[in-house]
């Protein structure tokens, strides 16, 4: 009892020395008070960790932390973000190219322990020597190829392998359909992979007399186990007819497949009946099935039930069958995952369909929980109870609620991906923006969200500028300018449009500051329009009418030199520039021109008009030759664009 | 006359090796513009047209965040961990550097001062607050019956030492991990006086006598543990060597005492016969042993001969001062 107490704990796991037993004989008669020692909390080598980490939220003002924090550095696109990730990808994946190709250059050994991962990978040829160990090597390290020519060595080779091993390998070759898999340190390319599945989902993708099928060719009495796999990997790449023929044969043979193979059938139901009737009797003999078998069902189970559910159509029948099936498997002591109420979500509301108010009832079961990954399916969630709170409810306190259990806890790993995430906001901006008060959505969403965790698409851009203009809030409009400019949204011909309608539209009160402002988005969109690149494959052009838009801005500002550039443009580039502006522009620029006293400008204009037939040309004319002292020549030249004067 | 021709000779020769050296040089270039225009070697490239350059696109750069930042923000989120200065995400108007004459000191963009001093930024007052009450969970009340320094070293006499560390580097092994010391207070041990004599002896050096510890320092094993177990051996095997006796040491003579002890010496015996009885009975023996002894074991000096006479007299009843 008298070493110190951390010694104690670390040594008397190891056998007792004889110094420990020596001193505590030697002592033990001293120690007559009674010691308490607590005992020591358990914690995990990342527990630590962890506990800080609690301690840190998230940061609105700070970009993505595998971003550069510098201002030159941050992604401010949507694409900028992609590319700034995927380049830092790329150079990893560079780094995996040299070790592969220069492996001999790595094999110092520094770590210690040896940090595999970095090590060079083993390769094989033709030549090499292999046993079983090194299949069962690759087959663990998910190396799909290098487990392809491994066995083929062995196979040549005439050694046998184990059952095992075999099994091992058939799975592997099931679950990657033969084909490689994205290494799994590549996380920025899983993230903003473009999760097209869905549309694949439809389509036959397994390889017919792969490795996979060759393997099961030549065992000669498969297993319960092998068949289960087969039919699992040929349900997963919708190899569905050989699945159910490999299901009837074993059935003939009186094997117990797994439960995993019961539910991929179970998933592919509606490929294998036409109608939802039969659909239904399948599912019900699937299970019967399973429970003659005594297998329990499992939440895989209960999703892909649900999943076959919600492809039976809009009826009413399964959408009752769809809550009883979730009533059962709890009774069978199975909680739904958010991918089940997922399926229940996509069962219920359809797009044509009816409205369904579903999702208020399923929020009170998932509200205020931490939910973990369970199934594939789970990442589905958010998006579509987003989208289901805008397009089919529009209610902006269930979208709320539904942004609350996103931020609850660790609930945001289940947001999916990138695409799946920029979805999820574009619904939740589209819903709040109609809802709120402009303000309140500019200050608590708005402001929070972009740039650094949404960026908003063209479209959403356009409803809030629409929301402006509706409310008249044209103060947000140079944070909104310039927002629009580090997206990248210039070249979109209809924000240009309504960006200029909304600060010609809203004339401030004269000597508001808001001229000046409003004179500098015009020019400077003006500016930055006339500096694209040459090389610019479809270049955006401002009509005329836009042209005297941003030439009004800029008269209500009194800057007259700027009026003029705008109005040389279209008076050279006729030909190009497409249509006229309003004739208010151009009599604003006129009264300007007699206000700076610009007699010859004055005319050009008026020639401009003319050219383009307005009939008021007359009218202008005759103000100018009212309004101004014009010499002989300008007088010629006048009378000759106007006619006789009065 | 002749060495001046051969001279001419030189140069004309040096000059054609130029210029060969040269239209070969050209020769490999367009043939064309040799034949238009004589092409002058411009090594230095001091004339000649500029090339105008492309206007740079100036590159749009976010506001610095620190801008956007709200006042009542949570400082610890943002500034999570350590990393270097920043001056895009610290809104505070921090200077350092070299002060020119009537300047202020440099601000904080572009400082490389800045960068390069270790900032606590990430450990504010309330942060610590935090961290601390977040690693509560894993603490556990302090041992009843250990309150004070006193209980704890009666209790736990042994002090281990010994050091973990947490480096950047491939391989987490550091040699100085194995090191391990243990501490003890020699009193804690339970020995007579011939065994921690003997004790004391063994451990040599690594008892300090002002403060009675013992330390022992075990680092020739490659782990830690061995090392902790080695050193519990030493302080075994000491502590019964201590108590052992070998028959060698009851031959100890009085000459080779380190201590002179008055009661085992030549002179109690002088002064019992000079009296002619026990020394218990002999009055103001006592201040004569501790002069003798004194006076023996630290040596002669004036002061302890003056005194070694005081007692002397005392003891034999003679005055202070010879009468002369």
């Amino acid at each position: 009892m008298l070493i110190s107490p951390i010694i104690l704990k670390r040594y008397n796991r190891l056998n007792n020395t004889s110094a420990i037993t020596f001193l505590q004989k030697l002592f033990s008669s001293q120690a007559e008070e009674k010691i308490e020692i607590p005992k020591r909390i358990h914690r995990g080598p990342t527990d630590i960790l962890r506990a800080l980490e609690t301690t840190i939220s998230q940061d609105p003002t700070a970009a993505h932390y595998k971003y550069h924090d510098d201002p030159f550095l941050i992604p401010m696109s949507n694409v900028g973000k992609r590319t700034f990730a995927m380049a830092q990808e790329a150079g990893k994946k560079a780094a995996h190219w040299i070790r592969k190709e220069h492996a001999d250059l790595f094999n110092h050994r520094e770590a210690d322990p040896i940090i595999k991962v970095f090590l060079p990978k083993v390769s094989f040829n033709e030549q090499s020597e292999v046993s079983e160990a090194d299949l069962k090597q690759v087959i663990n390290d998910v190396l799909v190829s290098e487990a392809q020519l491994v066995y083929k060595l062995l196979k040549d080779r005439g050694l046998d392998i184990s059952n095992e091993t075999r099994q091992a390998l058939l799975e592997l070759l099931c679950y990657t359909n033969d084909s490689d898999m994205l290494a799994e340190d590549f996380i920025e390319e899983r993230w903003f992979r473009q999760s097209a599945k869905s549309k694949e989902k439809q389509r036959k993708i397994w390889k017919d007399n792969s490795l996979a099928e060759e393997i099961f060719i030549s065992i000669e009495n498969p297993t319960a186990e092998i068949y289960s796999a087969m039919i699992q990997g040929m349900c997963k790449y919708f190899q569905v007819d050989k699945a159910w023929h490999l299901y009837q044969e074993s059935q003939e043979k009186g094997l117990t497949l797994s439960s995993e193979a019961y539910s991929s059938l179970l998933r592919v139901v509606n490929f294998l009946k036409e109608s939802n009737d039969l659909r239904w009797a399948l599912v019900e003999e699937l299970l019967g099935k399973m429970n003659e078998a005594k297998i329990k069902p499992t939440l895989a189970t209960l999703n892909a039930v649900l999943h076959s559910l919600s492809t039976m159509g809009g009826g009413k029948v399964p959408r009752t069958l769809a809550l009883k099936v979730i009533r059962e498997f709890k009774g069978l002591g199975i909680e739904p995952s958010l991918g089940s109420w997922y399926y229940v979500l996509i069962t219920y509301c359809k797009e044509r369909g009816p409205v369904s108010t579903i999702l208020h009832d399923i929020m009170p079961e998932v509200e205020n929980k931490e939910h973990q990954c369970l199934d594939m399916s789970d990442t589905f969630f958010f998006v579509t109870a987003m989208d289901i709170c805008k397009n089919h409810l529009n209610d902006v306190d269930l979208g709320k609620r539904v942004h609350k259990l996103l931020h609850f806890g660790n609930n945001y790993n289940l947001i999916g991906d990138s695409y799946k995430e920029s979805i999820y906001y574009r619904h939740y901006f589209g819903l709040t923006i109609n809802n709120m008060p402009f303000e309140e959505f500019m200050q608590n969403i708005y402001n929070l969200l972009v740039p650094n965790i949404y960026v908003p698409e063209p479209g959403v851009m356009a409803e809030v500028l629409n929301q402006v203009d509706f409310n008249g809030a044209v103060e947000y409009l140079p944070q909104l300018w310039s927002d629009m400019i580090i997206f990248d949204h210039i070249n979109r011909e209809n924000l240009i449009e309504s960006v200029l309608n909304i600060i010609e539209n809203n004339k401030p009160e004269d000597g508001s500051k808001f001229h000046e402002i409003f004179a500098g988005i015009a020019w400077d969109l003006f500016n930055r329009l006339e500096e694209q690149g040459e090389q610019r494959f479809n270049k955006l052009r401002l009509t005329g009418d836009q042209l005297g838009k941003v030439m009004i801005l800029l008269l209500r500002n009194k800057d007259f030199k700027k009026a003029c550039i705008i109005m040389d443009k279209l008076d050279q580039e006729q030909h190009t520039v497409v249509g006229v502006p309003k004739i208010e522009a151009l009599s604003m620029y006129i009264d300007s021109c007699i206000e700076n006293m610009a007699p010859s400008r004055a005319l050009a204009c008026l020639q401009y008009c003319s050219d383009c037939g307005f009939p008021e040309v007359e009218d202008l004319g005759n103000k100018v030759h009212k309004s101004m002292t014009l010499d002989e020549s300008n007088l010629a030249k006048l009378s000759k664009i106007v006619g006789p004067l009065s | 006359m002749l060495s001046f021709s051969r001279n001419f000779e030189k140069i004309l020769l040096n000059n054609v090796e130029k210029s060969l050296a040269l239209s070969i040089s050209y020769s490999t270039e367009t043939k064309k513009e040799v034949k238009e225009e004589f092409r002058i070697l411009n090594l230095k490239s001091v004339k000649g047209k500029v090339q105008p350059r492309k206007p740079q696109k100036q590159l749009e750069a976010l506001q610095p965040r620190a801008s956007k930042m709200p006042v009542d923000q949570d400082w610890a989120s943002v500034w999570p961990g350590p990393k270097t200065f920043h001056p895009a995400s610290v809104p505070l108007p921090v200077r350092q550097g070299y002060v020119e004459k009537a300047a202020a000191a440099p601000d904080k963009y572009g400082n490389a001062e800045l960068m390069k001093i270790p900032n606590f930024l990430h450990l504010t007052p309330p942060v610590i607050k935090r961290q601390c009450e977040a690693l509560k969970k894993f603490c556990t009340p302090w041992p009843k019956g250990l309150e004070n320094e006193e209980k704890c070293e009666k209790h736990f006499p042994i002090e281990v030492v010994s050091s973990d560390y947490c480096h950047s580097a491939p391989t987490l092994r550091n040699p100085l991990a194995r090191i391990v010391t243990i501490k003890l207070k020699l009193s804690s041990l339970k020995l007579d006086g011939r065994a921690k004599d003997k004790f004391i002896r063994l451990v040599g050096e690594r008892y300090n006598k002002e403060t009675d510890t013992v330390t022992i320092v075990a680092d020739r094993c490659p782990l830690k543990k061995q090392n902790y177990d080695y050193a519990m051996y030493l302080l075994t095997a000491c502590y019964h060597e201590s108590w052992n006796v070998e028959p060698w040491e009851e031959l100890k003579s009085e000459a080779d005492m380190e201590y002179y002890y008055w009661n085992n010496n030549a002179s109690k015996k002088s002064v019992e016969a000079l009296f002619g009885k026990p020394t218990e009975d002999i009055p103001n023996v006592q201040e004569y042993s501790e002069a003798v002894s004194t006076l023996i074991n630290e040596g002669e000096s004036e002061y302890l001969v003056t005194k070694y006479g005081q007692s002397v007299r005392k003891l034999l009843g003679l005055p202070d001062e010879l009468k002369s």
